[in-house]
């Protein structure tokens, strides 16, 4: 069967990314695009070869099985529900929601119209953290007690820094990757949250761009995780996920990108890493497009991706009133 | 000046060399382990002691380093201050806060100087990453990320383990992050901090600490004492102009022995020499001291709010409660 995606905004970046991945997947097509933003829309539709559909209810509309939903944050829940009453499969860009009560009428929603959603973390495609993740399963490290992990950036700009947009900064945008891959690793929900967060590094911004969140899951691990946009513009990639996971039997870290070449080009003037490994996005559009052939849960669900947005949340809250925040699982 | 060493263990072979090299004497050494005491007297035809009281009231003695296990730092430096001394006292500085102020009270009293080896302040690698913030190279700093650690430590009779006494890498090991924190970035506002502290079935400790500075600077610290093996340092500092990185794996030699003498391969062991070891420089610092020429780097305050700081952070982990400080 030929699955038919269409895209839903490109206003987060990995947009690219996931059009590209259709694109590439033998038994999906790029269908059409929509985007409230006519103009990026436009140029997605030019560069994807995809017709572009300015009206939404006509986009929903058309022949389309399934849609890649790359707005802003707070833009998901209501794209959500349109596609969702219009009987599409849905992938939504994380963090799922910037509030709970927006994920869980999310996860409602789609439960309702009987369309399956899913989360996009596509570390979980990562290959090493694969690897990973087999090893702690495989019981190689015993039972895991701790865990110190990162999610470090450089700042994305736009309106990731506009609260009204995003629902929060770098604690927003970092914090759901690392709390999905901890669960998906170990099986465990989180049990309580403390945060300490600011905007430290651009200091024009109008939200956080460092978050330091202290986890504790079921079973007592503690885990404590950095989020931020402080990557420098001259640090040579973008960013980071790390874990390092301290077990009975052994300690295990992984430094999820790096699989790199070191270029030193002149023209740029600034080390660069370059990553050669495989491509995660591909792995996760690929997973949704079975999914929706199948029309079964796409893997990583609506719920998977609530749980991130409450443990967010929870950061957010614990920071704001300098005390943990419990979480009922 | 003769230098009377308390504890012979590790620390207390490493200040005998330090202080010879200074130009020092060693001439008494006390340990309550008798053949500790005498095996490093031996070394440097100096005295073995077996009450350690007693080496500080010893008229060949004009400096008392003190080398125990944390819980007797203070005691020794009362004592000695007490009969007139001269005191270099290895980090931490105490158990508790209060044990901290009586040292310090005493040698006030006393009026003989006290110095708390605060080591990290000498490292060259540290030394380089203070030089390059305070030349603006990261602009204003925002973020600041260390991580220290290796294998959990035994000591005589297996103190490091007795987490009573040692207070685990919270109190021992990161102590020495904490304080350099301060030295670079100020006073700290308050603290979180999560510690694993397991006995069963080994002991193992990890350690997750957050300062929210004065200046308003995030700090993180990782303390383990839950790796197999080996030894690591990490630094990462962020501000609005750029960010700079240390890693102590980094390093410029690397060796691997095809055999050990058990029969099994070694593993790689990195080594970054050094002209002057940072355990000289502080040593030198301190006997400039006492010479009259400079202040130290490193006061007694100083070591007492590193004391407070970890002490802070074992009561938040404790308590599962940011602790203000
Ligand atoms: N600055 C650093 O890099 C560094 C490194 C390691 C240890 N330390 C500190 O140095 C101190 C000693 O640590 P170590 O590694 O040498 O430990 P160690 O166990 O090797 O040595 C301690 C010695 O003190 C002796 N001792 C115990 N109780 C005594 C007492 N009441 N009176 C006299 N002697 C006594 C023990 O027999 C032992 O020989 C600790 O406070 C530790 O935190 C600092």
């Amino acid at each position: 069967m030929m699955a038919k995606i269409g895209m839903m905004s490109f206003a987060h970046m990995h947009a690219y990314s996931y059009a590209a991945s259709v694109k590439q997947l033998p038994d999906a097509t790029l269908a059409a695009i929509w985007d409230d933003n006519p103009k990026r829309g436009r140029e997605m539709a030019r560069k994807f070869g995809a017709p572009f559909i300015s009206n939404v209810k006509k986009f929903l509309a058309a022949d389309v099985d399934a849609v890649i939903i790359c707005s802003e944050n707070v833009k998901h829940r209501p794209m959500v529900e349109l596609a969702a009453a219009a009987g599409k499969w849905i992938l939504c860009e994380k963090p799922l929601a910037t509030t709970v009560k927006d994920g869980e009428a999310m996860v409602a929603t789609c439960k309702k119209a009987g369309v399956g959603l899913g989360t996009a973390f596509p570390c979980r495609y990562a290959p090493t953290l694969i690897e990973v993740k087999s090893q702690i399963a495989a019981g190689k490290f015993g039972e895991i007690y701790a865990a110190s992990c990162t999610n470090n950036g450089s700042y994305p700009g736009g309106w990731f820094s506009e609260p009204q947009l995003s629902g929060g900064g770098a604690t927003m945008d970092h914090t759901v990757h690392v709390v999905d891959l901890l669960r998906w690793m170990t099986g465990k929900e989180f049990t309580r949250v403390y945060c300490e967060n600011g905007t430290l590094i651009h200091k024009k911004l109008k939200t956080d761009d460092v978050g330091v969140v202290h986890l504790e899951m079921e079973g007592g691990l503690m885990v404590s995780h950095i989020a931020s946009w402080n990557r420098s513009r001259s640090f040579p990639t973008w960013g980071d996920v790390t874990l390092e996971l301290i077990g009975e039997k052994g300690v295990i870290s992984v430094d999820a990108f790096n699989q790199k070449v070191n270029v030193y080009c002149d023209k740029v003037m600034r080390a660069e890493w370059v990553c050669w490994s495989g491509n995660m996005d591909l792995g996760l559009v690929k997973d949704f497009v079975a999914a929706v052939d199948a029309r079964r849960e796409p893997p990583i669900t609506g719920v998977d991706g609530l749980k991130a947005v409450e443990v967010t949340v929870a950061a957010y809250e614990a920071a704001k009133r300098r005390k943990p925040v419990p979480l009922t699982t | 000046m003769r230098v009377g060493i308390i504890g012979c263990g590790g620390m207390g072979y490493h200040h005998a060399r330090m202080a010879t090299n200074c130009g020092l004497r060693v001439a008494a050494c006390g340990d309550t382990v008798r053949s500790k005491a005498e095996a490093l007297a031996q070394e440097y035809s100096a005295e073995p002691v077996s009450d350690s009281l007693a080496l500080v009231r010893r008229n060949d003695v004009d400096i008392v380093a003190v080398c125990t296990p944390t819980p007797n730092h203070a005691p020794y430096v009362v004592a000695a201050a007490e009969a007139g001394k001269h005191i270099f006292c290895e980090k931490p500085f105490g158990r508790t806060v209060e044990q901290c102020r009586e040292a310090i009270a005493a040698a006030r009293k006393a009026k003989v100087k006290l110095f708390v080896a605060h080591v990290l302040r000498y490292f060259q690698e540290f030394e380089a990453i203070k030089a390059q913030i305070d030349a603006g190279k990261v602009g204003k700093v925002g973020f600041v990320k260390s991580y220290r650690g290796g294998v959990y430590p035994r000591g005589e009779a297996n103190w490091f383990r007795d987490y009573a006494q040692s207070g685990g890498v919270t109190l021992d090991c990161i102590i020495h992050d904490f304080d350099w924190l301060r030295y670079v970035f100020g006073d700290a506002e308050r603290v979180f901090c999560q510690a694993l502290q397991r006995s069963e079935p080994d002991v193992l400790d990890y350690s997750l600490v957050t300062f929210r500075m004065k200046s308003g600077v995030i700090a993180h610290v990782i303390g383990t004492w839950a790796h197999p093996s080996g030894f690591r340092v990490k630094v990462e500092v962020c501000g609005d102009g750029g960010m700079l990185q240390f890693d102590s794996a980094d390093a410029p030699i690397s060796s691997m022995m095809r055999e050990q003498a058990g029969g099994t391969p070694g593993m790689i062991i990195p080594s970054s020499p050094v002209p002057v070891s940072p355990y000289q420089l502080e040593w030198q610092d301190f006997v400039g001291w006492l010479e009259g020429k400079h202040p130290p780097r490193v006061k007694p305050e100083d070591g007492l709010k590193a004391v407070r700081m970890a002490l802070g952070a074992l009561e938040s982990a404790k308590t599962g409660r940011p602790v203000k400080l």
